[in-house]
Formats: structure tokens, C-alpha cells, sequence
């Protein structure tokens, strides 16, 4: 018994014996037991299979072409023959290069090394060499060390480079996303300069809900980043609690660790998403690392909840100002606007921030112009809109307050007076801001001709020009004129106790005014010949 | 004047040329080794022996040479001895050359038998020559 366990372990431990034989060598028989199309060297191939063949997929079988003289098998098709026929040759090739080698008496110089066989003994050290995400190609200069690769390691986490994963103390800042299926996956890392928001479905118990890790704040602030030479610590910035009906409240106090527990039937404390901020300087160092929270209540029925996680950067001392495309407006990215400050000659920055995002209204479900008072949409670039409500008039109302209303209700809270030209104007080039075009127009009725009544401004038309700007390849859009049309018109005074509804409309439209580029060529090359003077001498 | 010398024309001009062509096949050999080395597999554990026994014989093909020269024109048997000494343990490192480098390449086995030859010959003149001086 232990001589056969013995033999086995020997026959266990090698490869089989590699085929070195060119006669016997055949790449393209991998059909066991049929003959494989144009596969001349295959042994299962009969004479009738010979005659069918067009080619021979493999002409020559031969060793390493390195050697001075080695034998190959010639495979080839006689197509002359009726039927053709397979012509199998066995020559001696010579290699007639002087560096063809001779010789060797090194083993392995010539053929694959056959790897070793993992056993009992040798499983662990066959980890320890093969098992991580690299070896290196020389086995014997492999450094088992660990220590030594970590001072090269902490000059990389000092400066982070776009799409690097940010590191933290046991792996990588962990944003969980969906992979595959909706199901979060916790091995996403976040990468340096990527702004990302993910949301993803996690499988969750009541039961057992403060044993589950992701659910709890601390999962996700525990470990804190390594940037340059110091580590810096994920902080609360805030926390909201969501309530079952989906209202959010903010905490005063966001110090506190919130950890979830089970409290009548409910899990509480749940973390429902995350949104981490992270701070850098212009070289490429974190500084700074916050995570607000939204935390929930997962009842008894709930089978799995949905998380939402986010993650941005910003640059240390700076407003981040979302770009709508660089330098051409990117259709669907929202058309950017702002207000000069008064003072001349032109000041040198416009105020330009949410408040001055240019807007118009926003249809609503009630349909009512006095009841949606505030509800607008952004304009975003390329994308035609058309909103509107309705206005009940009755005969108490008055004009003048209502005519006001109407214009708060279509121009919105802080109209802006400029518009950028291009998605990414800065605020201190004056001369990339486009001033926005104010048009009255009143429609007057042509037998009411008084100019005492009352004028209400019912539709708002904002056209948008642009063009296209830049390279014939590569155009990028530039907006040109803004025009902002209000129409008015008359408001006839109601008997009393009648009412009227009234539509007003609020619109923007874009308009292509790019004249058709030109290509221009170059001119072609002008051969310029003049015959010398005396060329026709004897006759001229 | 040509009975009563006895230094032997023939083994100066062999050494002559001798010295030409080793320096010719040293350079050769050490280029080719490094061309073996980039080329093929050629591990350091391998490497290494291949590239002493070049160098060996390069030393070694110093004092041979000296010792012919001083031999032969001196008429003195003793430098002449020392050399064939000197020259057997240059054959030996020429066939290990020849026959048991790790990859002997076709140029190897002409350089190596140019040498073997010129040994060979060399040899012969010397013994012939301390034969001369002896008696």
C-alpha cells in the first residue's frame, strides 16, 4: 500500500510527458475519433476524407526553427492526382543561418517548463508564490518581504491622480453600487475626481438589522483615507432622518453616532444613502473628508431596501461651478445665466448661482397660475419648452396687482439679465455674457383702442439663438441672442360675479442660426512653364 | 647561418597569428554569448560558468603567448614547456566551449575548431622546437 500511494504521488506530481515527435504532432485534430476538415495530419482521416480537402491547414509540423537540423513533417495535397491525394514527407530542415544553434545542454532551453503540480507539500509555499494578483516572471528573485514595498507605497498616496482609488486604511474608500443585478456590491471603489451617485438594492432583515454592517453609519466612516503623510478621518456633516412616508428631517446635533436597533417592529437608524464630500488641493492631496447621511426605518415586511450613495469633490477654496459643456453648450445641460452688479465701468465678476439659473414655469398638476406660484423648471440648452397654466379671472380682481402676478409667475423670482455664450464662460470675462433682450408686445384689439385698460401679460416666449462655433469637425454650440417676448394683452373689465379662465404660456426655443460652413482648400499648385525666348531659334 | 639557429620560423608565425585571431574569437565569443543571452532562455545559473571560461582562457592566453615568443627566440626549453602546459589547459577550456556550452550555436563550432586547429599545430611546432633546443 505505501509503494502505490508512493507511485501515485509520483505520476500525480509530473505533467504528462510533452509529444515531441513532428510525426505524430498534430495541432489540428481536435475532433476526437472524426476527421477534422483540412486537417492533414489527422490520423482519423481516411483517403476518401483526403480527396474532399481544398487545402492543408497545416502545412509543416517542425520544432523550434532555431536548431541547425531538425526533422519536420511536410503535409501537402496533390491536387494534380483525380483523387487528390495527401502526401505526408518527413525531411531533415536545415537551418542555413550561422547563429542556428548546434547544440544546447541546457535542458529546458528549447521547451515549455512543465509546471508543478500543487500536492500537500508544496500547496502552501505554491500560494504564497502564485496566489496573488502578480508574480513576477523569475521565481527565484521574488520578495516574500512586505516590508519592503511599503516606502514606495506611501510617496503614491500622497498625490492621487484622476481615477485612482482613494485609499484608506485596510482597503479603498467602499461606495457601494450595483454590479451585474441590482444588488449592492461593496467592493466598488471610489476613484479620485470622479463625481459618481449609485444606488443599489441590499437584501436586509429586521431581525438581525444591527448585525448587518452595511446599514450601520459606522461601516462607512470607520476607516479614514490616507492622503500624503497623515490620515484623514471621514466626519459627519449631517444627518437626516427619513420617516416612513418619506418626509426628511435634518438633526442639529450630527455628532452622535446613530446605530441601528430594533425598536417596536422597526429597524432604526438604517443608513438609506450617503453622500461623501471630499475636500483636495490643487496637487492632487485630500484634505478634508464629510459624509452626510440619510438614515431610515426598514419595517418588518421589507425584504431589501434601496441605497443611494454619492460621492464629489471639490477643490479647497473654490465654489465648484457645474459647467454646461466646455467649451460648446452640451444639449441638456442647463443654459447658464447671472446678473451684472451695478457699478460702471463693468465690474468684475457677475453674480451668477442657482437664484439666477434661467427658468420658466412649470406646469403643475392643479394647472392653477396663482396656487403654483414658484414651481420652475430649468432651461436646458437644445431642448424646446413649452409650459403654461391657467388664470381664473374674476371680477373683483384688480388689474395692476395682477399684471405684477402674472410677470412674477413667468419670469420667475430673480430674472437673470445675462446669459453665457459658451458652457464654460467665466464670470469675469464680460465679454463672453450675452445680454438678454427684453420685447413688450400688446396685443391690442383693434375696436378696444384705449390706452387707459389694462394690460396683463399672458405668454412669455424666450428664443434662444445660436450657432455653431469653432472647427468643421468638431462644432461647438455658442448661444448669440436671447430675446425674452412678454405679449400683453387687454384685460376687458368683467361683469360682476363672472369669471373668465385665461391660458398663459411660457416658451423657449432654440434656433440653429449657423450659416453653412465653408470648407476652404488650398489652391492646387500652378505649374509654371515659359518656354525660353530662342527656343524656336533657326525658324523665329 | 640557418644550421646554427634553431628557433623555429614557423611556430613564430603560428604564434603571430595565433595572437590575431584569439583576440578576433574572444570578441566574437563574449558577442555572441550576450546575443544567446537576449535571444533564448538563458538563466544566470547558466550564464555564469559559460562566461568564466571565456575569461579564464583569455587569461590564461596571455602567458601563453609570452612564454612561445620568449621560448622560441631565446632557444630556451623551459618558457617553451611552460607554454604547452599553458596550451593543454587552453584546449580543455576550448572543447568545454566546443561541446558542453549551454547553447553552441554554428558559428561557435567553427570559431572553436579554427582554435582547436591552431592549438593542435601550435603543439606540434613546440615539441619539434624543444626537441631542437634539447638536443
Amino acid at each position: 500500500p505505501a509503494d502505490t500511494s508512493d507511485a501515485a504521488q509520483a505520476r500525480v506530481r509530473s505533467a504528462p510527458a510533452p509529444v515531441t515527435d513532428v510525426a505524430r504532432l498534430c495541432v489540428c485534430d481536435l475532433l476526437v475519433a472524426q476527421c477534422d476538415t483540412n486537417c492533414c495530419c489527422d490520423p482519423d482521416c481516411s483517403a476518401e476524407d483526403f480527396s474532399l480537402f481544398t487545402t492543408c491547414s497545416i502545412p509543416v509540423v517542425i520544432g523550434d526553427s532555431q536548431l541547425c537540423s531538425q526533422k519536420a513533417a511536410v503535409y501537402s495535397l496533390d491536387v494534380e492526382a483525380n483523387p487528390p491525394e495527401r502526401i505526408f514527407k518527413l525531411i531533415d530542415q536545415v537551418n542555413p543561418s550561422i547563429f542556428c544553434i548546434h547544440a544546447t545542454n541546457y535542458e529546458q532551453a528549447l521547451y515549455l517548463k512543465s509546471p508543478e503540480i500543487p500536492t500537500a507539500e508544496n500547496f502552501d509555499e505554491l500560494l504564497d508564490k502564485f496566489g496573488g494578483a502578480t508574480f513576477s516572471a523569475e521565481p527565484d528573485s521574488w520578495n516574500l518581504d512586505p516590508d519592503a514595498q511599503n516606502p514606495s507605497e506611501a510617496n503614491e498616496t500622497s498625490r492621487y491622480e484622476y481615477g485612482v482609488p482613494v485609499q484608506t486604511e485596510d482597503a479603498f474608500l467602499r461606495l457601494p453600487s450595483p454590479v451585474v443585478s441590482s444588488w449592492c456590491s461593496d467592493a466598488n471603489p471610489a476613484g479620485f475626481l470622479v463625481n459618481q451617485a449609485t444606488k443599489c438594492i441590499r437584501s436586509v432583515s429586521v431581525e438581525n438589522c444591527d448585525s448587518i454592517q452595511a446599514l450601520s453609519m459606522l461601516f462607512y466612516i470607520n476607516s479614514s483615507i490616507l492622503a500624503s503623510v497623515f490620515q484623514v478621518n471621514i466626519t459627519v456633516q449631517s444627518i437626516a432622518v427619513q420617516s416612513v412616508n418619506g418626509m426628511r428631517t435634518f438633526l442639529s446635533s450630527a455628532e452622535a453616532l446613530r446605530l441601528p436597533m430594533v425598536l417596536d417592529g422597526l429597524c432604526i437608524n438604517a443608513v438609506l444613502g450617503v453622500n461623501y464630500h471630499i475636500t483636495h488641493t490643487d496637487t492632487g492631496e485630500i484634505i478634508e473628508a464629510a459624509a452626510a447621511f440619510v438614515l431610515g426605518a426598514i419595517s418588518r415586511e421589507a425584504l431589501s431596501i434601496e441605497q443611494s450613495f454619492e460621492i464629489s469633490f471639490t477643490q479647497e477654496n473654490t465654489q465648484p461651478v457645474p459647467l454646461s459643456g466646455n467649451p460648446g453648450y452640451v444639449v441638456g445641460l442647463p443654459v447658464r445665466a447671472g446678473f451684472q452688479p451695478q457699478g460702471y465701468p463693468f465690474p468684475a465678476a457677475f453674480l451668477s448661482n442657482k437664484h439666477g439659473q434661467l427658468t420658466i414655469l412649470h406646469s403643475t398638476s392643479t394647472q392653477d397660475c396663482l396656487a403654483a406660484q414658484g414651481a420652475r423648471a430649468p432651461v436646458l440648452f437644445g431642448y424646446n419648452m413649452i409650459s403654461g397654466c391657467k388664470l381664473r379671472i374674476t371680477a373683483a380682481m384688480k388689474c395692476q396687482p395682477l399684471a405684477q402676478t402674472l410677470l412674477d409667475v413667468l419670469k420667475g423670482q430673480s430674472f437673470p439679465e445675462y446669459v453665457a455664450s459658451f458652457g464654460n464662460s467665466q464670470a469675469q470675462d464680460v465679454l463672453d455674457w450675452v445680454p438678454i433682450t427684453q420685447l413688450h408686445i400688446s396685443e391690442q384689439m383693434i375696436s378696444h383702442t384705449l390706452q387707459s385698460s389694462c394690460q396683463i401679460p399672458v405668454s412669455l416666449g424666450i428664443e434662444v439663438k445660436w450657432t455653431k462655433y469653432g472647427s468643421l469637425v468638431n462644432p461647438q454650440a455658442r448661444i448669440v441672442n436671447v430675446t425674452a417676448t412678454i405679449t400683453s394683452t387687454t384685460l376687458k373689465q368683467l361683469p360682476s360675479g363672472r369669471e373668465r379662465i385665461i391660458p398663459i404660456t411660457s416658451s423657449v426655443v432654440f434656433t440653429d442660426i449657423s450659416s453653412p460652413a465653408e470648407p476652404s482648400y488650398k489652391a492646387w499648385p500652378t505649374i509654371n512653364i515659359k518656354l525660353p525666348f530662342d527656343f524656336f531659334y533657326p525658324f523665329v | 647561418n640557418n644550421s646554427s639557429q634553431l628557433s623555429s620560423l614557423p611556430l613564430h608565425i603560428l604564434l603571430y597569428v595565433n595572437g590575431v585571431y584569439y583576440i578576433f574569437y574572444f570578441l566574437a565569443t563574449l558577442a555572441m554569448i550576450i546575443y544567446k543571452s537576449q535571444v533564448f532562455s538563458y538563466p544566470d545559473d547558466f550564464l555564469a560558468p559559460d562566461l568564466a571560461v571565456l575569461f579564464l582562457m583569455a587569461i590564461l592566453e596571455v602567458p601563453r603567448l609570452y612564454l612561445g615568443f620568449k621560448g622560441n627566440l631565446t632557444e630556451a626549453e623551459a618558457p617553451l614547456g611552460l607554454s604547452l602546459g599553458l596550451t593543454v589547459g587552453s584546449v580543455l577550456l576550448c572543447v568545454y566551449l566546443l561541446l558542453w556550452q549551454s547553447y553552441v550555436l554554428w558559428a561557435d563550432v567553427l570559431l572553436n575548431a579554427v582554435l582547436l586547429a591552431a592549438y593542435g599545430l601550435e603543439s606540434g611546432l613546440k615539441v619539434t622546437a624543444i626537441a631542437a633546443f634539447v638536443s
